[in-house]
């Protein structure tokens, strides 16, 4: 995660250095590096390195480069996605053959179909090749088993689990979904990146050499990895010495050693966003909940054995057959054939309510605090709260259970009343700002009333808007009113990604791998909703870090930054994050821009120089959360990669970040204490089964820590957690797999893990593994009391107020109890006059659901995903007959920051008013009009900052205008490729 | 003998089309376009009672396959084991079978010049595995087999009482069906049950883009 802080001290001469552009572009004076090779732009800049030897690879060398082909409109689109096959494969000689087997429709079912006759004893086909368990490591939600049929080096088919059966329940086949099952069009895609390209129209020095104008629009020229390295380390280099590292902005993840080798040099500007978790980010510890593996508000739901114990599930913004595909759909449709009610809440009733049969409970977005009020409001007119739940497990419901450090005599239930404010929040006020109908407010708040089992589960959409910044605090109050914690068939929490349908702390635990580390001494963080705009104005609201426990907020501050570099990995942020249109200007305002990707992605499309990086299946790579944490937790994956080596030039990140180290003066020996693999070894050595004892929360905080911290069993407890090592390991297999270690007892033999590429711990009802989340509190709150400072759930948190209120943010202060707010651009503001109910221009609330056509951005380009998802946009049927929209259209969607065009999808199932944008699209700029035709929500949504929390990302509050577009219509996606080739 | 055929789950279909993806990895049907599996997702009802719902349709191997009847090469037959299958060999790419087939199921492949079909992953279930769209279905939505055993398998399970066009009348009474408003029988004796809720008999169904 980004926004980590990390230390203090920038040095304030570095940042008010004089006039450097001069500096920089008067070597003499500059004097800043190697200056002869600096002024030299077509040797590019070289700081004595001795990489100059193939210099004769220059610009010159690749004079035919073809265009950028950032937009390749290609008809032909058949498998090659809009490159010419032949030339393809001649840039490419030594993957010809992969490519041949695997991009092409090659071996066509004509031949396939032909050998059939009439005699159908066929030959098994498995028997080409051998499947291999390979790594799916995206950011999706899911974690399933994939395997690769590998022939000669080449995948020619994908199968997901069959290792064990369904039958009995103890074990499941954890099927993978169709964004795993298309993978090897990912990593064979033809639209790779092959090669280090650099800009035609960029040379270096900075200054006027850049052209950064034509960053996005500018032509491609090949370069080989050392010219690269060479131009990028030189230009490092320069920034660092000229500007320091305050003009350095890291654009995303740590990229397994680039963050080291950045804080080697200084360190860098990061960037700081509540992203995935929304207001659920903020002081869910402080109000008592749980905060596991970076995700707040995790392992606060029951295991998927409890889930039949429910008379009701609350599906709370989620939408696990999106967002959490695989496995987790399954587990709730078992629960809904053994009779349980399922309940959808949010602005669509999307596929995974419609296969659930759940009853609909329409809310617009960014409204669901004035919603539950509402529900909270009937609650205690109705009799439905559990008082005795409240008074002994919360502060803050009502003046008689306050807490010790309480500084206001106010309380939740008397702001429901309207004691303060004169307003009852009951549903008639609830329904004009939500949606909602009265009968489903009271139909609601009966459901969650004590005498049902309720699971009120949430994913984190609805706080992901604008103004949510206490949601997270009444949903938890809704499900304490109801007393919905800590018992079978109860619970109030969060079922999300890996987590979905089967929550708890997990069974099976890989360690961490144990890498470098190098502290930056930058402390600049810029806010994530606005982070493009700072770097364009030069300057920002410094608001602290990104929230983690215990960590309180300086008062807000500001400061002048001039950033000069974007160091673009790992995560494709620029696509991801809000504000894209304030983003493309803020790369064209840089010196200098370096990305890498596997494909290229808008970061890579607005760089200077762009890195072929290595996909998942070229050689072995250890990670912390994607091949280690984030799975189901009854399961661990053990991964094997296709290729050793890099398809392409390709190359990882790892070796991006040693190669520059080696080119910047840094010693990479402490930065890279052992090999990928050897890592990876040693967290397979690592990995360790819960067997016995009692099964305890993880514990509290970031858990990028070693395994033996997160397993510890509780000294206290009466009946600590036993862990088993679950590798069995010889010394053969030590010299087999080629790295050093221990030979280890465990329980089941290494060589057999890596071949099945699964452990799954079997379970059965009752069997000790389960979880009933917050059950030792419930049943001991003395001796097991939450996290809090009163050791209860805080409906009044001052811990919340005060740390908000700090900030300055917002000159009115927050309450310590879940009061409404007015989001910023939510529904109130799509009116010009509330009160009298006059619409302003901008009158549908865009919402941003994550689309199974990708993870996140990745994936997005696959054509068997393309074919499948065509990612338009969805809006209610009604609203598009009275603007003449038919379905499947091309619409006009604007905002007051940005235009998209996509063909819109009519349903009845989406609430009037609401427009859901998928999230994550590759935006494709219509130069000539500014409109992104690729269709991202980013490109709607604008530097637009939450009511309270400066870094909250408010991506389902946005308003916009829909219309039918009368110009050229938009083609189908799989007809629109994003290939850079320089041939 | 045993008819063989598909089982189709609508109650627990999401519509995540794993299995239309799964069946063109094996078929090697790399480009957009071509599918012998394919998923469509519809909708009946109005705001605020909508509902949605997904078919995955390929092949029903009929009993009298309009396909074949409609192919002037023979190249088109029905298998020992029931399934109708392909000899691409003698298919002249003349595309009878594709006007023919009341599912729109046979696909030509432009490249090629010749039809293709869905074969049941024939060879696989030679060697003792089952389709792969049926393995792939992380919701168990998907299966082959005799349709006698699917029928007694899956009926009774709680599937409603849908009014779809045409219903199989199991031995235990109309809970499956072999063909719904959005894929109506084309009077070819299609080999195929299917487990449908309410919504899906609806005849007012909406085609939707997910």
């Amino acid at each position: 995660m980004t926004g980590k802080k990390e230390g203090q001290g920038l040095s304030d001469s570095v940042r008010d250095r004089g006039p450097q552009n001069d500096a920089r572009s008067n070597s003499a004076q500059g004097g800043v590096c190697g200056s002869d090779a600096r002024s030299n732009g077509a040797q590019g800049g070289v700081c004595g390195s001795d990489a100059r030897s193939n210099g004769a690879r220059g610009s010159s060398a690749q004079g035919d480069a073809r265009g950028i082909g950032v937009r390749s409109n290609s008809a032909r689109g058949i498998g090659a996605q809009g490159i010419d096959r032949r030339s393809f494969i001649k840039a490419t000689s030594a993957t010809a053959l992969a490519l041949a087997g695997l991009s092409a429709p090659g071996c066509s079912p004509q031949e396939k179909a032909s050998e059939v006759g009439q005699d159908v004893a066929l030959p098994d086909p498995d028997e080409q090749g051998e499947w291999v368990p390979v790594a799916c490591w995206h950011n999706c939600g899911g974690r399933c088993l994939n395997k690769a049929l590998v022939k000669d080096g080449l995948v020619i088919r994908q199968k997901t689990d069959d290792t064990c059966s369904d039958e009995g329940g103890a074990y499941f086949q954890n099927r993978a979904c169709p964004r795993g099952r298309s993978q090897q069009q990912q990593c064979y895609g033809t639209d790779r990146l092959k090669y280090p390209m650099k800009r035609k129209g960029w040379k270096p020095g900075g200054g006027a050499n850049s052209n950064g104008h034509l960053r996005g629009t500018d032509e491609w020229e090949r370069i080989s990895w050392d010219e690269a390295l060479d131009y990028i380390a030189s230009e490092m280099r320069c920034i660092y010495e000229g500007y320091g590292p305050r003009a350095v902005f890291h654009n995303g993840g740590p990229g397994y050693g680039i963050g080291n080798v950045l804080n080697s040099l200084g360190g860098a500007v990061s960037s700081s966003s509540t992203e995935s978790y929304g207001a659920w980010r903020l002081y869910n510890v402080e109000m008592g909940q749980n905060f596991v593996n970076s995700n707040p508000d995790m392992e606060s739901a029951n295991d998927r054995f409890d889930l039949v114990n429910a008379d009701t599930i609350v599906l709370y913004g989620c939408n696990p057959a999106w967002a959490s595909a695989g496995s987790p759909s399954w587990f709730y449709k078992q629960a809904a054939d053994a009779g349980v009610r399922f309940v959808y809440v949010g602005p669509s009733r999307n596929v995974s309510a419609s296969m659930l049969d759940a009853r609909w409970i329409p809310v617009r977005p960014g409204t669901d605090t004035a919603f539950l009020l509402a529900v909270a409001f009937v609650m205690i007119e109705q009799g439905y709260i559990d008082q005795e739940f409240l008074d002994k497990y919360t502060v803050g419901f009502d003046a008689a259970h306050m807490p010790e450090d309480a500084v206001l005599e106010e309380n939740f239930k008397d702001y429901v009343l309207g004691s303060y404010d004169g307003i009852q929040k009951d549903p008639a006020w609830a329904s004009g700002i939500c949606g909602t109908t009265i009968e489903d407010i009271e139909w609601f708040a009966q459901a969650m009333a004590k005498e049902n089992n309720v699971m009120l589960l949430h994913s984190y959409a609805a706080a992901r808007c604008n103004g949510a910044e206490n949601l997270p605090q009444l949903f938890m109050t809704i499900g304490a009113m109801g007393g919905h914690m800590g018992r079978s068939g109860n619970a109030t929490g969060c079922t999300y990604y890996y987590e979905s349908a089967n929550s708890g702390p997990r069974l099976v635990r890989m360690s961490y791998p144990v890498d470098g580390y190098v502290p930056g001494k930058v402390d600049d963080v810029l806010c994530g909703p606005v982070q493009w705009k700072s770097i364009v104005e030069g300057s920002y609201d410094y608001a602290g870090g990104m929230y983690s426990v215990g960590a309180s907020f300086p008062p807000m501050e500001r400061r002048s930054i001039d950033i000069k570099m974007i160091y673009s990995v790992l995560n494709n942020f620029t696509q991801s994050r809000m504000d894209i249109n304030n983003a493309i200007k803020a790369h064209q305002k840089m010196e200098f821009v370096v990305a890498q990707d596997y494909k290229l992605s808008l970061s890579c499309q607005l760089a200077d120089i762009v890195l072929p990086i290595t996909t998942e299946w070229e050689g072995w790579i250890a990670d912390t959360w994607h091949l280690v944490t984030w799975m189901n937790r009854e399961t661990q994956y053990f991964y094997t990669p296709v290729l050793e080596e890099g398809l392409f030039e390709a190359k990882p990140d790892r070796f991006v970040a040693q190669e520059l180290a080696k080119r910047l003066d840094i010693d990479p020996a402490p930065l890279f204490p052992a090999t990928h693999k050897q890592m990876y070894f040693d967290q397979i050595a690592g990995t360790k089964v819960f067997v016995g004892g009692t099964l305890r929360n993880t514990p509290y905080g970031e858990t990028a820590v070693p395994i033996e911290l997160l397993a510890k069993p509780d000294p206290d407890a009466p009946d600590p957690e036993v862990w088993e090592p679950l590798a069995a390991i010889t010394q053969q297999d030590i010299d087999d797999f080629g790295v050093v270690g221990t030979p280890q007892e465990g329980k089941v033999p290494f060589k057999e893990l890596m071949s099945k590429g699964v452990y799954q711990v079997g379970r059965q009802e009752g069997d000790g593994k389960g979880w009933i989340a917050y059950e030792d509190f419930i049943k001991d709150p003395l001796k097991y009391p939450r996290p809090s400072k009163s050791g209860k759930f805080e409906i009044y948190c001052q811990a919340k107020a005060d740390g908000l209120n700090g900030i300055g943010f917002n000159p009115e202060p927050i309450k310590p109890y879940p009061h409404y707010l007015v989001p910023v651009e939510g529904y109130e503001a799509s009116f010009i006059d509330w009160e009298a109910k006059i619409p302003g221009e901008y009158t549908f609330q865009m919402y941003t659901p994550h689309y199974i056509r990708r993870s996140h951005t990745t994936l997005d380009n696959l054509p068997w995903l393309q074919e499948a998802f065509e990612n338009p946009v969805f809006m209610n049927a009604t609203d598009a007959a009275e603007r003449g929209i038919e379905n499947g259209d091309t619409v006009l969607v604007s905002s007051k920051w940005g235009k998209i065009l996509r063909h819109a999808s009519l349903l009845q199932s989406v609430m009037p008013g609401c427009l859901g944008v998928p999230h994550g699209k590759r935006t494709d700029i219509d130069p000539a009009t500014g409109i992104d035709r690729g269709g991202s929500e980013n490109s709607l949504l604008g530097p637009v900052q939450s009511n309270y929390y400066p870094q909250l990302s408010g991506y389902n509050t946005c308003l916009v205008k829909v219309e039918k577009y009368l110009g050229e219509e938009i083609p189908p996606d799989h007809k629109v490729s994003f290939v850079a080739d320089a041939q | 003998m045993a008819k063989l055929g598909f089982y189709f789950d609508g109650t627990s279909c999401v519509g995540c089309k794993a299995c239309q993806i799964a069946c063109k990895d094996k078929n090697r049907i790399m480009v957009p376009g071509n599918r012998y599996r394919a998923v469509e997702s519809y909708e009946t009802g109005a705001y605020p009672l909508a509902f949605v719902y997904h078919f995955s349709g390929t092949c029903n191997h009929c009993e009298a396959p309009a396909c074949m009847a409609a192919c002037p090469t023979g190249a088109l037959f029905v298998a020992p084991d029931t399934t109708v299958q392909l000899d691409a060999k003698s298919c002249t790419g003349c595309k009878q079978c594709l006007a023919a087939c009341p599912y729109g199921h046979p696909q030509f492949f432009e490249e090629a010049g010749t039809a293709g079909k869905c074969d049941a992953c024939i060879a696989l279930r030679n060697a003792g595995r089952n389709p792969v769209c049926v393995d792939a279905c992380p919701m168990r939505a998907i299966d082959f087999g005799d349709l006698d055993k699917l029928e007694a398998r899956y009926a009774g399970q709680g599937a409603s009482g849908a009014t779809a066009s045409a219903k199989a009348v199991t031995p235990q009474g109309v809970t499956t069906y072999a063909a719904l408003p959005c894929w109506p029988d084309g009077g070819t004796a299609p080999k195929l049950v299917i487990k449908a809720k309410d919504c899906m008999g609806e005849e007012g169904f909406r085609h939707v883009i997910l």
